[in-house]
């Protein structure tokens, strides 16, 4: 019952220095804000390059070459990848962007056959009645979720970039995020307008029968053309986005120890607020202590403080990320590679339980410092 | 015939101070009878807070035995002195010590907020012990609210809540003005001798330490006269 009690009288406190309370509030949601952005970039990071159990998918990519404009391989390598053992369907794919570089808003077309549409997503969830409108037309396009939320476009609308203009056929949702932030278009639309000519595409999207064999696939390909006017390196999908945006990973992969400055900032911001706090109140401590209070009573009431500062900043520096990044449609773009920026459920949970283990924390060493010294030293310090 | 509520047998405090050794009170004995209200005079240094500390069971004695209700408080640890004060003492500041967060209502409730008991119970208790102290009409107000002797009355009511046969006080009336002071001592006297609670004061004030039943002179952590009555 004390417990109650006095977790409102620390509340009260609180609001006895309210300015100093909400400078200390708007830090920790800062620090929780700019915490919970960095875990989803990680998140996403993670997403976009950690292989899967069962992921069974190559990509086929001129050797040594990152950028799609620089990959020109001749379309007709599909009949003799599909011959290799193990291999279950070959996709070639044109892939034009707007910016090669790395870009908050790249805007990515993805060619492919009409009749590989199955193959293409095979393994996921997709509404293929979206298709279906899809054929109907040459320069149609079916736009990824958040790439269509992003510029605000909607079935039927046209649009023009990186010199093609297309029509929105359909809004796909997909759990990939290659899928999220891609133009789906007609390989051979695709190959007339971007005057790269028939017969020629980016890569080559291969699936093969079981998992175990993506390795040996992948050799036996890059065989196949190693001595071909232009040379393959095969890799699992996944890799081969980990390599290719190698840059902008390990871009990604520094705001990690943002995200712990950030975590650490919140820590010493509270602690401080608390400590301040605590000294300016040597005298009611003691008085209260006088008067019957015991160690783990006033031990309570400054560790509440800092709980209660830590999870209301920290909450809401979860809750706003939560909407900015939920609502913003974030991706970065590398080499026509996206990372889309998805807040997961799993992150505002693990970010609750630290804003709460923070606070606790930084409540330790002021709830120590309020209860040392003697009390009649305490008493008399007015 | 009140029962003796604390018995002194011999007690001393001994402090270093560098390489000093201070004794604020030495082989001091003393008996304080339930419902009776005794003040502390002597000059600064005297050992007057030591000794009402120490009656209060907020210091220990180095040296001595103290018996409160028979029981030897002297020897308690901390967390044991911490529940014996809980019970039986509350302390009233010079400077009141209100916490200024808090309604005068909020500030009596306080010392119950640890003790087990129902908002109900609380409730009465709290709204008794304002009236008894006389400033059941400022329960809502905020200490920056209240002239000094209001703050007092709060700070009285706040000693009673718990219903203490202790109530020790330094210097209760030291920072009011005269009328104040007058009706805070009267205050005080009228809890011994309604309520019978046991209020020891320490005062520099001989007009104050007349209210009281029984004037002690410390000097040098000595008791100058075993009982001497100022007043009468």
């Amino acid at each position: 019952m004390w417990f109650i009690n006095l977790s409102l009288l620390s509340f009260k406190q609180i609001r006895r220095h309210w300015l100093r309370s909400l400078l200390t509030i708007a830090g920790a949601a800062c620090g929780m804000f700019l915490f919970m952005t960095v875990e989803t970039f990680q998140d996403g990071l993670k997403n976009a390059t950690e292989m899967q159990a069962g992921d069974d998918t190559l990509v086929v990519y001129r050797d040594k070459r990152f950028c799609p404009f620089t990959s020109r391989l001749p379309e007709d390598y599909s009949n003799k990848i599909a011959q290799i053992n193990g291999v279950k369907s070959v996709v070639p794919v044109q892939v034009i962007v707007n910016n090669c570089g790395t870009s908050l808003d790249t805007i990515t077309f993805r060619g492919f056959p009409e009749g590989e549409f199955h193959n293409y997503f095979a393994g996921k969830e997709i509404d293929s009645t979206l298709f279906d409108s899809w054929k109907l037309a040459s320069d149609s396009a079916i736009l990824g979720k958040e790439f269509a939320q992003r510029r605000g476009l909607k079935a039927g609308d046209r649009f023009d970039a990186a010199g093609i203009t297309v029509r929105v056929s359909g809004i796909m949702e997909s759990d990939d995020p290659q899928d999220q932030n891609t133009a789906f278009v007609h390989l051979d639309f695709l190959q007339k307008s971007s005057k790269r000519g028939l017969g020629e595409v980016t890569q080559f999207n291969v699936k093969v029968n079981d998992h175990t064999l993506l390795d040996q696939v992948a050799k036996e390909i890059d065989n196949t053309f190693r001595y071909d006017r232009e040379p393959t390196h095969t890799r699992p999908e996944k890799a081969f986005i980990a390599n290719t945006a190698k840059d902008m990973i390990e871009l990604i992969s520094f705001t990690r120890w943002l995200g712990l400055a950030a975590v650490l900032a919140v820590s010493f911001l509270i602690t401080n607020t608390v400590i301040i706090a605590v000294r300016g109140r040597v005298i009611e401590n003691a008085v209260m202590q006088a008067m019957g209070f015991q160690m783990e009573h006033l031990t309570w009431m400054t560790l509440a403080e800092g709980l209660f500062m830590g999870i209301i900043g920290g909450f809401t520096g979860i809750a706003s990320a939560y909407l900015f990044l939920s609502t913003g449609n974030f991706a970065i773009s590398a080499e026509g590679l996206s990372i889309v920026f998805n807040i997961q459920l799993e992150t505002v949970l693990k970010a609750s339980i630290l804003a709460m283990i923070i606070s606790f924390v930084a409540g330790i060493y002021p709830a120590f410092h309020s209860i040392q010294g003697n009390l009649v030293n305490r008493l008399r310090s007015h | 015939m009140n029962k003796t509520l604390i018995s002194c047998q011999g007690i001393s405090k001994v402090y270093l101070k560098g390489k000093q050794e201070i004794i604020p009170l030495n082989e001091l004995d003393l008996e304080i009878i339930q419902g009776e209200f005794l003040a502390l005079m002597g000059p600064s240094g005297s050992g007057k807070t030591t000794l009402l500390n120490i009656l209060a069971g907020i210091d220990s004695p180095s040296k001595g035995k103290l018996y409160f209700n028979d029981q030897d408080i002297s020897q308690l640890k901390r967390r044991q002195l911490t529940s014996f004060r809980a019970k039986n003492m509350a302390y009233i500041f010079q400077l009141y010590h209100l916490i200024p967060v808090l309604t005068a209502y909020e500030n009596v409730e306080l010392p119950l907020l640890t003790h087990r008991m129902s908002s109900k119970e609380r409730h009465k208790r709290v709204c008794k012990a304002l009236e008894l102290a006389k400033i059941a009409d400022r329960a809502d107000h905020y200490p920056k609210q209240l002239s000094g002797g209001q703050e007092q009355r709060v700070a009285i009511a706040r000693a009673l809540v718990t219903d203490p046969p202790l109530i020790v006080a330094d210097e209760p009336t030291g920072d009011l003005d005269q009328e104040s002071a007058q009706a805070i001592l009267t205050l005080l006297k009228s809890l011994c001798t309604d309520l019978n609670k046991t209020v020891v004061m320490v005062t520099h004030d001989p007009k104050a330490a007349a209210y009281a039943d029984r004037t002690l002179f410390l000097e040098k952590g000595v008791l100058i006269t075993g009982d001497y009555n100022v007043v009468h």
